[in-house]
Order: C-alpha cells, then sequence, then structure tokens
C-alpha cells in the first residue's frame, strides 16, 4: 500500500487567492506534497494548464471547487464538472450533495465551525443534513497547526459523534491555503491509501510512503469493500479497463471509502487482525468477522482482536520536526478511550515488550534507524451489552509547549447489531 | 456595443440572497466586459460593527468562549459587505468571481478570461448575472452593472 500527501484545501487567485497554480503547486511540493486539490470558491476556471503544472512539479492536482454559500462552505472535489451552489437553501444541501456524487465527486463540509457572517461569511455550517450518510467527510482541521483551535476541535466532536451513531464519514484536514506565505506553524497533512499496483506509472520518484506492503498476504483481500473492488477491478482488467482508472479517481475512491490518516507529524496507520482476516482503515469487519460471533467456544470467545499500529517517522522527512518524549497512542471507539499506550521517542534500538495498564499488550519495534515503529495491541472483545461500532488510533504529545492530538487515523468500522446499546 | 447599464441599492435585509440579471447577448461578439462596483465597502460605524459581531457570537461560539471574543473583536474589524458576481450563458455556468474586491472590470472572449471566468465561444442568445449578496452590513449599499460587447479584441 502506498500512501499519499495530500492537501485537499486550496485557492488561487481564480477567486480570492493570492497565488497563481503553479505558485500553489510549487509550494505543495516543496512541502512534501504529492497531491493537491484545487477548491476554488465557486470555480473551476483556475484548472486551465493544470496538466504541465503537474508535470513541472511532479504533483498530482485533484479538480475540486469549494461551495461558498450562504450557509455553510462545502468542499467538492473529483468532479470534472460544475455543479450549482446558488440553488442551495438551509434544507436544500441535501440535494447539492446528491448533485455533486452524481458528477463522480466527494462533498465535505469545510471548517464548519469557523465564525459565520458577517466576519466569515457563510463559513458556519448552518445547513440542516437530513442523510448523513451522504456526507462524504468532514474537514475536520482547518488551518496551520489545526488542532490547538477550538473550532477544529469541535469538529472533530462533531465528527466522533456521527462515528457514534453509526455513519460511516471520513475526516480530513485543509489548509485553506490562500497565498504563499511561510509559517512556522506545523502544517497538517490528509495522508489517502492508494493500492500498490494501481498506482502505477507513479510509483518512480516522489515522496510516497510505503508501508506495510510486506505483511499484507497477496491477494487475500478481506474487507468487503475490498473484495467487491478486486471483483471489479478483475472485471475491468478483463474488458481492458483498469489502466484507464486515473490516479485522481483513486485517491478520491480513497477518501469515498475512509482510507485516510491526518498528522502534523509521523504518519500514523493500523490493521485490525480478527476471525484471520486483516482490515485496513476504512474497512467493515463484517459481524461474521469478530470472534464472538465464532463457534461459542469460549477459546473464540476470548480470542482478542489485535491491532498492528505503524508510526512512520520518515514521512516528509525534514519538513517537521517534534521534540523527544513519550507520546500516547490510543486507540479510541464508540467505547471510549481503549487503550493508552506509553511510546518514548526515540527508543533504544532492540524490540521491547510491556504491558499497559489496560490489559492490552504491546510489542514496539523499531526499524531503519527507528525511522518506524511498529507497535501491536490486543483489544478485548466488547461485552453483550455494548458493540463496538468503529476504531480509531491517535497519537498525542507535545508540541510548540501543548500538549495537542498530532495524529489521528481514520476508523475501522464494525458490523454491529442495530438493537445494540453504545455510547 | 453598450448591452446592459443597471444599478440598484441594496439594504441588509438582501443579504443571503441573489439578483440574477439576464441580458441578450448577440451575434459576433468576440469579447464580454462586465464591470461591477458598489459602495461602501466598509460599515464605519465601529458601535454597530460591534453589535452585529455580538449577535453573531450568540450563535457561532461556544457560551465559554463569547467573553473572550467581545473582548477581541478587533481580529474581525472592519466588517465588510460582500457581493460576488457569477455569469450563465445560454448553456451554462461560466464561473464566479468570488472576491472582496468592490470594483470589477472583467472580460471573457474565446481564448482568454478575467480569474474565475471561463474563456470560450461567446455563443449568442439569453445571458445572465448573478450578483450574490453574502453579507450587508451597511445601512445602504449601492451597486452599478456594465456589461458591453466588443465585435473585436480592444481595450476596454
Amino acid at each position: 500500500m502506498t500512501w499519499f500527501a495530500c492537501e485537499l484545501h486550496t485557492h488561487t487567485l481564480h477567486s480570492d487567492g493570492r497565488q497563481t497554480l503553479g505558485e500553489l503547486a510549487a509550494g505543495a511540493a516543496g512541502l512534501g506534497f504529492d497531491v493537491i486539490a484545487l477548491t476554488d470558491h465557486n470555480t473551476m476556471s483556475g484548472l486551465v494548464g493544470k496538466e504541465e503544472i503537474e508535470q513541472e512539479h511532479g504533483l498530482t492536482i485533484i479538480p475540486g471547487m469549494e461551495w461558498t454559500t450562504f450557509y455553510g462552505h462545502m468542499v467538492t472535489i473529483g468532479l470534472s464538472e460544475f455543479a450549482d451552489w446558488r440553488q442551495a437553501g438551509l434544507d436544500d444541501i441535501d440535494q447539492g450533495i446528491a448533485e455533486v456524487h452524481r458528477l463522480g465527486g466527494i462533498a465535505g463540509l469545510a471548517h464548519p465551525f469557523r465564525i459565520g457572517s458577517p466576519a466569515c461569511t457563510g463559513c458556519f455550517w448552518e445547513y440542516k443534513i437530513d442523510d448523513w450518510n451522504a456526507v462524504d467527510y468532514i474537514e475536520v482541521w482547518s488551518g496551520t497547526f489545526p488542532s490547538i483551535q477550538t473550532n477544529n476541535r469541535r469538529a472533530f466532536d462533531l465528527w466522533t459523534d456521527k462515528l457514534n451513531e453509526g455513519y460511516r464519514i471520513a475526516a480530513t484536514s485543509g489548509r485553506d491555503w490562500h497565498e504563499q506565505k511561510e509559517t512556522d506553524e506545523p502544517i497538517s497533512v490528509t495522508y489517502l491509501e492508494i493500492d500498490e499496483e494501481t498506482a502505477d506509472g507513479k510509483k518512480a520518484g516522489g515522496s510516497r510512503t510505503d508501508s506495510g506492503s510486506k505483511e499484507t498476504p497477496a491477494g487475500n483481500g478481506s474487507c468487503a469493500a475490498e473484495k467487491a473492488r478486486d471483483t471489479e477491478s478483475e472485471k475491468n482488467a478483463a474488458d481492458g479497463f483498469a489502466a484507464s482508472v486515473s490516479l485522481e479517481d483513486r485517491l478520491i475512491q480513497a477518501l469515498r471509502e475512509g482510507r485516510a490518516s491526518v498528522t502534523i507529524g509521523p504518519l500514523l496507520t493500523m490493521k485490525l487482525n480478527a476471525g484471520g482476516e486483516s482490515y485496513r482503515i476504512g474497512s467493515v469487519v463484517p459481524a461474521a468477522g469478530q470472534a464472538e460471533e465464532h463457534s461459542g467456544t469460549t477459546a473464540a470467545a476470548n480470542e482478542l482482536i489485535s491491532v498492528d499500529l505503524l508510526l512512520d517517522f520518515s514521512v516528509r522527512a525534514g519538513l517537521w520536526s517534534l521534540p523527544e518524549q513519550t507520546f500516547k497512542l490510543k486507540l479510541q471507539s464508540n467505547l471510549g478511550e481503549e487503550l493508552s499506550l506509553d511510546v518514548p521517542v526515540p527508543v533504544s534500538a532492540e524490540a521491547e515488550e510491556s504491558a499497559s495498564d489496560h490489559g492490552g499488550h504491546i510489542k514496539t519495534e523499531t526499524q531503519n534507524q527507528a525511522q518506524q515503529m511498529r507497535l501491536e495491541a490486543k483489544l478485548p472483545h466488547p461485552t453483550d451489552k455494548l458493540s463496538r461500532k468503529w476504531l480509531r488510533a491517535e497519537l498525542w504529545g507535545h508540541m510548540r509547549g501543548v500538549y495537542v492530538r498530532i495524529a489521528f487515523t481514520n476508523a475501522i468500522y464494525f458490523e454491529y447489531e442495530e438493537g445494540a446499546t453504545s455510547r | 456595443m453598450k448591452l446592459l447599464d443597471t444599478e440598484g441599492c441594496v439594504t441588509p435585509e438582501e443579504s443571503r440572497t441573489h439578483i440574477r440579471i439576464p441580458f441578450e447577448l448577440g451575434e459576433n461578439c468576440e469579447r464580454l466586459n462586465l464591470r461591477f462596483q458598489y459602495a461602501p465597502k466598509k460599515l464605519e460605524n465601529r458601535e454597530r460593527a460591534i453589535a452585529l459581531l455580538k449577535e453573531s457570537y450568540d450563535l457561532y461560539i461556544l457560551p465559554e468562549h463569547r467573553e473572550y471574543a467581545a473582548e477581541h473583536t478587533d481580529r474581525h474589524l472592519p466588517l465588510n459587505n460582500l457581493i460576488t458576481v457569477s455569469l450563465d450563458d445560454a448553456r451554462g455556468y461560466r464561473g464566479a468571481c468570488h472576491r472582496h474586491d468592490p470594483l470589477q472590470e472583467l472580460f471573457l472572449s474565446r481564448q482568454e478570461a478575467s480569474p474565475g471566468l471561463m474563456a470560450g465561444e461567446l455563443t449568442a442568445g439569453s445571458w445572465s448575472v448573478t450578483l450574490s449578496l453574502h453579507c450587508i452590513v451597511t445601512e445602504i449599499c449601492d451597486y452599478r452593472l456594465q456589461i458591453w460587447a466588443s465585435e473585436k479584441e480592444e481595450s476596454a
């Protein structure tokens, strides 16, 4: 698997930005991004000359547009055609999202808790959403050093609330980048995961991050979505069609399926093992894959779910830094904080083993001069009364003298019975 | 050739509405020119501005942070009117100019266009300008929209 460093919210002088697409692309490439989405306010005219600029800077540019309306800003990416933002009244955004989907794009709430009019017109999300299933993502981190901002904390909490309600929504960061201005504030990156075999043509060069591919059992498509897609791509290959699916479309598909991880430092990823299968971020663990549904023997019922966590400190080398410290790596779900592990960085070269206070099991392994740190955690099965709906990993630590969330993964989801209680 | 010269006056009650202004474009237009301006831009009355901000803080800021916000209104001042222009031809959208300039001189032709607008055929037929009144904070705000067509490339 390959993770692409993306900046998903940008502007040029085609709206109110103070930069050309070329200047934006040069700045993004300099900051180690592989991909940007151009999301000018209410226009897509800034995409003229995109191919030349992509080639010049070795960058992929996803077409997009920020619906800059009276009742909220909505980032839309992956569409080639314009969807009309002007008709949306307070109760009509569902039709707007449907139109974006019809044109092949995906839609996300931009900075939903930024102050609205008159300070920032339409910036606060006021639309009533009838069907949250239709929302593809929420920009939970907006701006530079996003994790310290109250607005972003509210957006993050909104995302968590929706996950708790059972919706499967992705979460991203977006700088809302308007100009090339030096900043010493930490910059957030949304990493999107593309299958290696589908990332052809972009394999050589670039700073994309390869992680965990050695462990992926070849051909063992594990989650439902993956299986569906494998079948699809086999079909497409048979039609001689697979090669025509662009990297752009694959990135959109990755975000649509929630294969995303967000960070202002190291790249944090996870894989979950249950019922003999492996599940990646964004996938759904079927009820049958959860051990409690197994044969009913005591052994099976007590079988733990294991989570492989990987912290990759080598991403965007030299473009960010963190002081030496003991980080907290947390596993969070609708059941609350399920596990909290101490992660000292740097660690000694040999593997460490320790038991966490929550009864989870942690095995730390560092590789490549501590550039990557692998941890294994065991999670208990939820009780009969409470079912797990989703699980994400978070990295917490000190940055610029503040204790903040440094990185978080998108969720792995669990099929659950509708009647089951959740928090 | 002059196609349109219209003026209007809007008030805060018209915030969050669009004004659609249709016009007919004839044959053989090589370059379409638009000039849009509105005034005033800023709300100069500081007391009024702070009152408006405090109202908005009640909507958008958590109760525990409102006091801090009310003491730091300067970060949101001055308050501005914002009207943006978007353009449609007979077949569909031709872009928008979402920016704060209160005077915008725009053009489009087959080859080129002002940032935000889309170059391409200037097909004869029914076109329209949409003025989007994102926010009007002054008691009144006057605007003027002028549109003219050139049969050959010219300096407006």
